[in-house]
């Protein structure tokens, strides 16, 4: 009741309603182009928060996650072409309704199973994260470090078809993590003799580089996609029959997105396809999924919208991203001298209590902006793709140099756009190497301090029970993904 | 393609891989033991973890290296496939890439002297002919209104000093 009169009060405190109302107004436009994901429209976003208030800023962010979950549905619906990943299970559904000349219907039924699915994702964050967080006091740098290694196997799970290739890429992210002043000795490393590189390697730059930059180069030479009329695009309410039929889909979809959300690696494609899978198997049309089916909309749109909030669950208590837009959103948190975990409870609770409202605004928005959004949505989509990618290339490079106004971290984002992008065709994943550059720092400074404290006796490591419960997890985590790994190999 | 050929194209593709990494690993250990040593450091020092990080990208390269050549040589073995054309990345959409890439190096360098507005006019333009679009009238249209905009929101709206180069004096 408290952290509810606490959100309550910030509502009125902070400019959260704008922020939000806007976070998902980008998030919707985001998604709704073809090939630009959640973590993208996020990214590219990022550089502008850094002169706004905390608050502001992490209720911007989140709410484009929002936003972009639904946004990702449009054209997934009007060209059969998914917007997101996550939007890849609306597709088989929602353009065979849209033939059917029931397209107005189909988006409804999107933005409504949205809805309701970020919702339920919303009680479940508020729910869990303070909980899971309450441990804050007893931390010591041994926990913190045993927390960054369990961050970091994450990894494991992450590593997509091949652990080693995993794993390469997040010792990448380690190493990148170095380059700087050295944390107990203040020595300069890897900075060659350039003060720019002084302050390291910030996080945000690595995103947008291996995120919006990349994906600028990879979409070259790409023909454009398919264009949507206008008259296709006029939302409908459903029909009270269909209420009915799609609030078990609707159920379903929320559970497992809360599931999945909270799994590392899962993400919102994973969830949609499971909850579509699972709404089929309840449902008592089985034969209309893949014809048409409001339930084969519900459930995965559902399922994608209740993952943007239960997704920040292991961010904000643990400070371990889950997903590329988690860790998006984790870097927003980092440039504004944030560190979630354990202590963000302890020493910004405005910031967390803003991020609840925010998110519970952002919701409401999408269904307000959802509606007026279509016109100029299309109007966007239908854009020439050259145009469009243009303009996107201008606004990252303009918004990094925005950040500390320095050619040289536009220069570094470009950089890391080539590195994303040789990743890509090497078939490296980029989330491992993102967590090593966000979890190196906390990992190495932590691991040293409990050291120096302990006088260099390893066993601090065992002794204190946080951080050997920590490591114990990770240890399994780690193990348990080889003996997958093995098995389907 | 076949499940052979196509094994080897990944067994290829992580040969590649795992020997850049194991040259990144070399380089990056060469730099971390020419890290000084502080008077004041702790157990693990400077270099410690850079170290160890080395170690941890060569041996895992290595074990990439040693699973694509074994996975070569059993696609190689068996049966004499015949060769497939493998789906390179066609020469002209390359060096559309290597364009979008010397768009952004170009803009870097030109930017100070230039200045915003004509800067990222250019950067539009050419991103735009490098996109696929065609370079005409709507294309310059694009650039133009498109830095106005961006002239508008950050420099006006946001108040951020973007390079002003030689654009004042054309006013």
């Amino acid at each position: 009741m408290t952290e509810l009169l606490a959100a309550l009060g910030s509502l009125f405190t902070t400019p959260i309603v704008p922020a939000a109302f806007g976070g998902v107004t980008w998030g919707i436009l985001g998604g709704a182009l073809p090939g630009i994901s959640p973590s993208i429209t996020m990214a590219l976003l990022l550089p502008f928060t850094y002169g706004m208030a905390p608050t502001t800023a992490v209720v911007l962010l989140a709410s484009t996650y929002v936003g972009a979950e639904y946004g990702g549905s449009i054209p997934a619906i009007l060209i059969g072409t998914p917007g997101t990943n996550a939007a890849a299970a609306t597709v088989v559904d929602g353009y065979m309704m849209k033939q059917q000349g029931k397209g107005g219907e189909a988006l409804g039924i999107s933005l409504y199973s949205g809805f309701v699915g970020g919702l339920f994702g919303m009680l479940v964050l508020v729910g869990l994260t303070e909980r899971l967080s309450s441990v804050a006091l007893a931390f010591t740098p041994s926990s913190y470090f045993a927390l960054g290694v369990l961050g970091l196997s994450v990894i494991a799970t992450l590593s997509g078809e091949s652990l080693v290739t995993g794993f390469i890429a997040g010792v990448l992210g380690l190493m990148i993590s170095t380059i700087g002043t050295d944390p107990v000795t203040g020595l300069n490393r890897f900075t060659f003799g350039s003060p720019d590189l002084l302050s390291g390697i910030p996080p945000l730059l690595v995103m947008v580089g291996v995120y919006a930059m990349s994906e600028l180069f990879m979409k070259t030479g790409e023909p454009d996609w398919e264009k949507a009329t206008l008259e296709d695009a006029r939302i409908k309410f459903p029909s009270p029959a269909i209420w009915r039929r799609i609030a078990l889909p609707q159920a379903i979809g929320s559970v497992v997105g809360a599931f999945e959300g909270m799994m590392p690696g899962a993400g919102g494609a994973v969830s949609s396809f499971l909850a579509y899978n699972e709404a089929r198997r309840w449902s008592r049309h089985k034969e209309e999924f893949g014809h048409g089916s409001p339930e084969g909309i519900a459930a995965p749109e559902a399922a994608n919208n209740t993952v943007a909030c239960t997704a920040l669950v292991p961010m904000l208590s643990l400070g371990i991203p889950s997903s590329n837009s988690s860790a998006v959103l984790l870097g927003g948190f980092l440039m504004h001298g944030l560190i979630p975990g354990p202590l963000l409870f302890v020493n910004h609770p405005d910031v967390v209590h803003g991020l609840y409202t925010g998110l519970f605004v952002a919701n409401v928005a999408m269904l307000i902006i959802g509606y007026l959004i279509m016109s100029p949505c299309m109007w966007l989509v239908g854009r020439p793709k050259p145009y469009l990618m243009a303009f996107i290339y201008a606004l990252v490079v303009s918004g990094v140099y925005a950040i500390q106004t320095s050619l040289f971290h536009v220069g570094l984002a470009i950089a890391f756009g080539v590195l994303g992008s040789a990743m890509k065709y090497f078939r490296l994943p980029v989330l491992p190497m993102v967590l090593g550059v966000v979890l190196g720092f906390v990992v190495e400074s932590n691991y040293r301090r409990a050291l120096v404290l302990s006088d260099g006796d390893y066993r601090t490591f065992i002794q204190d029970p946080i951080a050997a419960g920590l490591l114990i997890t990770a240890f399994l985590f780690i193990i348990g993904s080889v003996v997958r790994h093995l098995r389907e190999a | 393609m076949k499940p052979a050929a196509v094994t080897k194209d990944k067994a290829q593709r992580e040969l590649a891989l795992g020997s850049a990494t194991l040259a990144i690993a070399a380089v990056y250990y060469l730099l971390a033991i020419r890290i000084p040593q502080s008077d004041i450091a702790d157990v693990i020092g400077a270099q410690g973890l850079p170290k160890t990080y080395a170690s941890l990208l060569a041996g895992l390269s290595i074990i990439l290296i040693v699973r694509a050549a074994m996975a070569r040589r059993r696609a190689a073995a068996p049966d004499a496939t015949p060769a497939i054309p493998k789906p390179r990345l066609q020469r002209g959409v390359a060096w559309r890439v290597f364009g979008m890439l010397m768009n952004g190096v170009i803009y870097i360098l030109v930017v100070p002297w230039l200045g915003y507005i004509l800067s990222i006019a250019a950067l539009i333009a050419a991103t735009v002919y490098y996109q696929g679009g065609e370079l005409n009238r709507r294309a310059a249209g694009v650039a133009i209104g498109g830095a106005v905009v961006l002239w508008l929101l950050f420099v006006r709206l946001l108040h951020i000093a973007h390079p002003a180069g030689i654009w004042p004096s054309l006013l």
